[in-house]
Formats: structure tokens, C-alpha cells, sequence
């Protein structure tokens, strides 16, 4: 369990893991002239991050209001907290008030261990913008928390979750590392999945020439919610769409959101538009997978290098839009279990996702039960920014940071009598919430909203 | 020492108030907008744009709706201080007269300009300690603050008290008059000795501080907000949705058999 002076910290990658997302580590003795130049850099380009710095009045509301601090009470987990670690550098060096009073202002000198703060907080982060909801001033600490993670992959700090899944992108288009024969194997077998559960032929059509859709599966629902990626297959093969996976893309989500904006993010979606570009598509379709929505919705706009011809748009902005328009068979008796929705974060801050999913999954299940704060007001599940870590110590923090998703759910009462569904559209809310629901005892189980459509159809 | 308060400082104030703030907005408005990072759900039209600004001005929204207890003491707090600054402008300029533009006696008129201001001054000082009180309670907001939210609130508790004090005890007030006589003669660039009344140089004293404090703290926030809500809240229309080559039309096609395998895969 790595520790700095009291500190927990996430596992960080070594300088192999650095090497291989093309990053030099910076030596500890340089670490602080570099941040400062970083941050300099960071603060004349991104306005978000500057307002955040200068106008936050200190009004405490965001404490309540974030599930981390609620968790933990740990100060430092306030949002406004968490962008004083380096509001107090900011001010030091880049405001006159800061350079003339810094007693008066809070501000402080940049060291080491300001830095290994900077590491240990702001991968405890979700970036969940809830904060950003509940401020009077919209000031949003996911800014703040995204500036700082680019900094210190800049200064060679970066989890070695995340490193890892950076070069496994790179070397494969997906953050499991499944070569292609891999990922065709794996699909052959969910088609025959299909097949014996629910009886149809559902074909799994891979680097499929001339299609008109290209969809973006989450990489994780090829191991750990196989549901989500059937139940994708049989609602295009349902409504008769011609589709394709791309193999050298198998990939919904986007670390480069998480760890470093700039070359990590925008090798993605290079990647993204080489390959709809050499299959012919018409359209690129979106999974089950929160952050990686955000990265692709509103991302891919501001970081593609070349014109996108393609709409892009979410699974469930389709489904919903099939089921509303009545084009679609469903039995909700499938079904009949008590059924409550978490709304991913990104889906319902950052995507304007939430209204879409309450049509889609109220045409799937007999029973849904809201939880109390939902949509845009929801609590993260705790797992939001990948920050799933598996150390015991750190494991022990995902479940705190769980606690009030835990609260919400059993509020609901779906899990009352062990047969329960959490329904979480987004494959980090999966992976953390799969052992979250055992830890908190909740008597759920986590289901995908498509896992949930898959079923429910009605064939002829 | 009263020339230097009364004729010289206000003229340093004013321009350090201006050229500060200018000096802030332009670090602001030099950095960019880098990405689309829009709150839903999405304003769909710039009405409902305003209509978010609106509520967050006017109500504060937010925070009645996330947390009653900071409301309670933040909103009455800034509404007061909204009507004892615009009442410090009319009151003086009219003389306390500007009441009888909606038919009142100028009698009248100088009593309610006088029970306004009296009223609103003892719900800014109330608010005000409310929020010191707050401060110093909860243990979250205690934590994150530094010497500086304090001496905020002392100074325009500061302030505050002075200003209350000279209204409750006219004896040791200011009339309307020779406080107009004296404003007017800065903004005309005339300046005049300032009123012979302690209580006065030092209230006057006081706002002067904040406003030289002003664009170097967070009092900025009154521009913050719409610097940042400028980013936060804007206009996003979605695509269409409609998958191309999917025709329901005629109903659900029928299930297509697939001829060998569940996997086509074209090139391995």
C-alpha cells in the first residue's frame, strides 16, 4: 500500500508504465519548478479552471452535497476543499494578493509534499460535477480535478490503472487488451449465448464493410456484462439495422478524459474516425459507458483534427426513440423484478441522458421504483473517473465513497426481498457497484438498461 | 489625515476599484473556453439560458435548493446589501425625497427613506453575523476557510454597524444634505472637505477599503458568477435520433436466419 506521510495513495505506474504512454517522469528535485510552469500553462488556457480559482467564496455548500466528503469527512474531499490544494499554489505564485498577503489569502509555497497531496486528492475525485450542479456559481471542481491530473501525468504521476489501460488502448483499441481473434471468439460465443437463452440467431458483425452503423461497445462488456453487449446485438438485429463492431475500436470508454486530455485523449478519437472512415458508416452509435459518452459527445468536437462526417449518438437516445415511437415489441413481465435506475453522472450532468433512459426502461420492466435525487442531482456511485482501484486501502475508500449510492438504493426498497435490480447504464458504475452491492448488502443485482431491452423483446 | 480620506483617497480608490477589476475580467476572458462542458439538462433556447441566471440572481436557487441553513442567512444578507447600496444612491441623491415620485409627502417620503434604510441595515448586520456564526460552527465550512473570509465579514460587519449605528442615533448621523454636497463635489472633481463626523470618515473610510480590497478577493464572485455560468449554462441541441437503413414501417422484419455461425467477420 503506497503512503506519503500519512497519505493513502493509488498504486502509481512505474517508469516502464511511463515509458510505454510515451511520458518521462520528472525527478522529485524538479517536480515543483515544473508544476508551477504547468500550471502556468493550464490556468492562461483553460477559463473554467480560473473562475474556479477566483470566485469561489468559500460558502461551504458543496460539503453536503459530495458523496466523498460525505463518505469520509475528510476535509480535503470538500470540493472547495480539494481545489484549495492548489488554489493556495495558485494564488502564491499568479495573483498579487497572493504574492503580497498570502498569509491573509491561505496561499502557500509549492513543494513535494504539496504535490503528493495534489496525487492523493484528486484521484479521489469522481469528477461527478455534482458540485458543479449545486454551486451558486456553477463553479465546477471537475475542471479543477482534470487540470491537475494532466499536470501530474505530466509530472509522471499517474495511477498505474490508468497507465495501463493507456497502452493497452494503444496497442489493441480497447482497454482489455482483447486482440481481434480474441474479441471475435468472445462474440461467437455470446452469439451462442443468445441462441441457447433466448433462442434466436443474433449474429455479432465485426470490421463489417458498408455498414450503416457503427457501434462503440464498452471493451468491459466483453468480460464482465456480456448482457449489455447481447442485449445491443438483439435490439439491432430486432429492428433489422446493418452494424458492425470495429475491432481495431472495440472501445466505448476514453482514459484520455481521465488522466491526460490531450495526447491520450485525442489518439482516441483519431482512432474513432480512422475507423468509421475505412468502414463506410453512416452513423456511430455509443455504448453503455459513461465517461466515455461524455469524451465522445461532447468531446470529440473540440479535439478531432479532421471534419467528423458522422452523427454520434447514445444507444439509449435510440432505443428510447424506437420504444416512443412504438416500433418496438416489449414484454416487461421478463422482467419481473423491482427495478431502480442510477443515473451515471456523465449521462445526467455532462449529456443531457436521463429522460431517454426512464422511457426506455419503463417500457422494459413491470416495477421501477425512482431513487430519491436522481437525474442531474444524483449521487456518483463512487467509482467515477476510474478511480477503482483494488489495493485493500483503497478499496476500503470505494466503499465510503459508495456509502450514499448505498443509502439511495436501499431508500428505494427494491432490494427488500434479495431479488432487487440496480440498473447502471455505464461500465465503471458496473464495476464498481458489482462488489459495492455485496459490500453494502443491498440485495440488487447491477444490470445494464440495454441488458434489461434485450430481454424484454418480444420475437416473432 | 481627514484631506487625505475625504479629497485624495476616494480618487485612488476609484481607480484601483476600476483597473483591478478590468485586470481580473482580462486574465479571465484571455483564457479559453477549451471544451463543450455545458450542465444538463441542456437550456434548449437562450430564454431558458436567462431564465437559469435569473433564479440563481434573484432567488439563489441553488442554494435554497441544496442548503436551506446557508439561504436563510446568504439571500437576505444580499438583498439587503442590493437595496442599502441603490437606497445610499437615491436617498442621498433625492434627499431622501424620491418617494414622493410615487405620490408620498416629502414628509413621508424622508421617513420611509429613513425606515428602509433602518430595516435593511439590521437584516445585512443580521445576516452578516449569521453567516460569521455559520463560519465558525460547521465544521466543513470552518475548515476551508483562511484569515481572509473572516476579515471579509469583519469588515463589512465594520461597515455595517457604523452605518446602523448613525441611523438608530441621529445625533450622531448625517443628513442628507451636506453628504450630497460633499459626494457631489468628488464626481464633479471638485472635492470639498469632507463632513466634520467621525462616525462618518470612518464609515466612509471602511467602504473604501473594501472597494481598494475588491478585485484582489473573492468579493470578485459578483463577476465570477457570470464569468463561469457564461461557460456552465448555454444553448445544446441534440441530433436527431433514427438509425439509417432501420425501416419499421411495415413492423417488426421478421427474424432473419443466419446462415452459418453467429460472427461475421470480414478480414481475419
Amino acid at each position: 500500500m503506497p503512503e506519503y506521510k500519512g497519505m493513502k495513495q493509488a498504486v502509481r505506474a512505474s517508469e516502464e508504465d511511463l515509458r510505454k504512454i510515451h511520458m518521462i517522469p520528472v525527478p522529485d528535485d524538479q517536480k515543483a519548478d515544473e508544476a508551477l510552469k504547468y500550471l502556468d500553462e493550464m490556468r492562461k488556457k483553460f477559463r473554467s479552471f480560473v473562475t474556479a480559482m477566483e470566485s469561489c467564496v468559500k460558502c461551504g455548500l458543496c460539503a453536503e452535497n459530495c458523496h466523498t466528503y460525505l463518505g469520509t469527512r475528510d476535509p480535503n474531499n470538500i470540493p472547495a476543499g480539494r481545489a484549495d490544494l492548489v488554489r493556495k499554489i495558485y494564488r502564491r505564485y499568479f495573483t498579487p494578493e497572493g504574492r503580497w498577503f498570502g498569509k491573509l489569502v491561505g496561499a502557500e509555497d509549492i513543494s513535494l509534499d504539496v504535490i503528493e497531496e495534489w496525487y492523493t486528492y484528486f484521484y479521489q475525485c469522481n469528477e461527478c460535477r455534482r458540485c458543479a450542479v449545486v454551486c451558486p456559481f456553477g463553479l465546477d471542481t471537475c475542471e479543477v480535478t482534470m487540470v491537475m491530473r494532466q499536470i501530474l501525468h505530466w509530472l509522471g504521476m499517474v495511477p498505474k490503472l490508468h497507465a495501463h489501460v493507456g497502452h493497452a488502448m494503444e496497442l489493441t483499441g480497447n482497454h482489455t487488451g482483447l486482440p481481434k481473434p480474441g474479441l471475435v471468439d468472445t462474440l461467437e460465443f455470446l452469439s451462442e449465448e443468445i441462441k441457447d437463452e433466448f433462442g434466436v440467431d443474433v449474429p455479432f458483425p465485426v470490421d463489417k464493410p458498408d455498414s450503416d452503423i457503427l457501434y462503440i461497445p464498452s471493451s468491459a462488456d466483453f468480460l464482465l456484462n456480456p448482457y449489455t453487449l447481447m442485449g445491443a446485438a438483439m435490439f439491432f438485429h430486432y429492428i433489422g439495422a446493418n452494424w458492425t463492431i470495429p475491432s481495431t475500436m472495440a472501445e466505448a470508454g476514453n482514459f484520455g478524459l481521465l488522466f491526460d486530455q490531450q495526447a491520450t485523449q485525442r489518439g482516441n478519437v483519431m482512432r474513432l474516425l480512422d475507423a468509421a472512415e475505412k468502414l463506410g458508416v453512416k452513423k456511430i452509435v455509443w455504448g453503455e459507458c459513461g465517461h466515455g459518452w461524455r469524451a465522445a459527445k461532447m468531446y470529440i468536437p473540440t479535439l478531432a483534427d479532421r471534419p467528423v462526417r458522422w452523427p454520434i449518438t447514445h444507444l439509449h437516445d435510440e432505443t428510447s426513440y424506437y420504444v416512443q415511437t412504438g416500433q418496438l415489441k416489449l414484454d416487461p413481465g421478463k422482467n419481473n423484478r423491482p427495478v431502480t435506475l442510477h443515473d451515471p453522472c456523465n449521462y445526467g450532468r455532462a449529456c443531457g441522458l436521463a429522460e431517454n433512459l426512464r422511457i426506455t426502461l419503463n417500457a422494459c420492466v413491470p416495477d421501477f421504483r425512482e431513487m430519491t435525487l436522481n437525474r442531474e442531482k444524483n449521487f456518483c456511485c463512487g467509482g467515477g473517473s476510474a478511480i477503482l482501484f483494488d489495493d485493500p486501502e483503497m478499496y476500503q475508500l470505494r466503499i465510503k465513497f459508495s456509502q450514499k449510492k448505498a443509502d439511495q438504493v436501499r431508500e428505494t426498497g427494491v432490494g427488500n426481498n434479495g431479488d432487487g435490480v440496480l440498473c447502471a447504464p455505464c461500465s465503471i458504475c458496473k464495476a464498481q457497484l458489482y462488489p459495492m452491492v455485496e459490500e453494502h448488502k443491498l440485495g440488487v443485482e447491477v444490470k445494464g438498461l440495454i441488458d434489461l431491452l434485450g430481454r424484454a423483446l418480444v420475437w416473432n | 489625515m481627514t484631506f487625505f480620506i475625504g479629497q485624495v483617497l476616494p480618487y485612488v480608490t476609484v481607480v484601483i476599484f476600476t483597473l483591478g477589476i478590468l485586470y481580473r475580467l482580462w486574465r479571465w476572458a484571455m483564457a479559453r473556453i477549451v471544451h463543450n462542458i455545458t450542465l444538463s439538462p441542456f437550456p434548449q433556447s437562450n430564454a431558458q439560458v436567462a431564465g437559469i441566471y435569473a433564479g440563481e440572481i434573484v432567488l439563489f436557487r441553488n442554494v435554497f435548493l441544496f442548503d436551506k441553513g446557508l439561504w436563510i442567512g446568504a439571500w437576505p444578507m444580499h438583498v439587503a446589501l442590493g437595496s442599502v447600496i441603490g437606497g445610499h444612491v437615491v436617498g442621498i441623491y433625492f434627499l431622501g425625497k424620491q418617494f414622493t415620485y410615487i405620490g408620498l409627502s416629502e414628509h413621508l417620503s424622508e421617513q420611509m427613506s429613513a425606515l428602509l434604510g433602518t430595516v435593511f441595515g439590521l437584516i445585512m448586520f443580521a445576516g452578516l453575523l449569521y453567516l460569521l456564526y455559520r463560519r465558525l460552527a460547521i465544521d466543513s465550512v470552518r475548515k476551508i476557510s483562511v484569515p481572509g473570509d473572516y476579515l471579509h465579514l469583519l469588515l463589512l460587519l465594520g461597515i455595517v454597524s457604523v452605518g446602523n449605528f448613525m441611523r438608530l442615533f441621529p445625533a450622531y448621523g448625517l443628513e442628507y444634505g451636506p453628504a450630497r454636497e460633499y459626494i457631489t463635489g468628488l464626481v464633479t472633481l471638485h472635492p470639498v472637505p469632507i463632513p466634520d463626523n467621525p462616525l462618518f470618515i470612518i464609515h466612509f473610510l471602511l467602504v473604501q477599503v473594501l472597494l481598494i480590497v475588491f478585485p484582489f478577493s473573492k468579493l470578485m464572485h459578483l463577476f465570477g458568477m457570470f464569468a463561469n455560468r457564461w461557460i456552465m449554462n448555454r444553448v445544446y441541441l441534440d441530433p436527431a435520433p433514427g438509425l439509417p437503413g432501420v425501416d419499421l414501417s411495415k413492423g417488426v422484419p421478421v427474424v432473419r436466419a443466419v446462415s452459418e455461425g453467429g460472427v461475421t467477420s470480414a478480414g481475419v
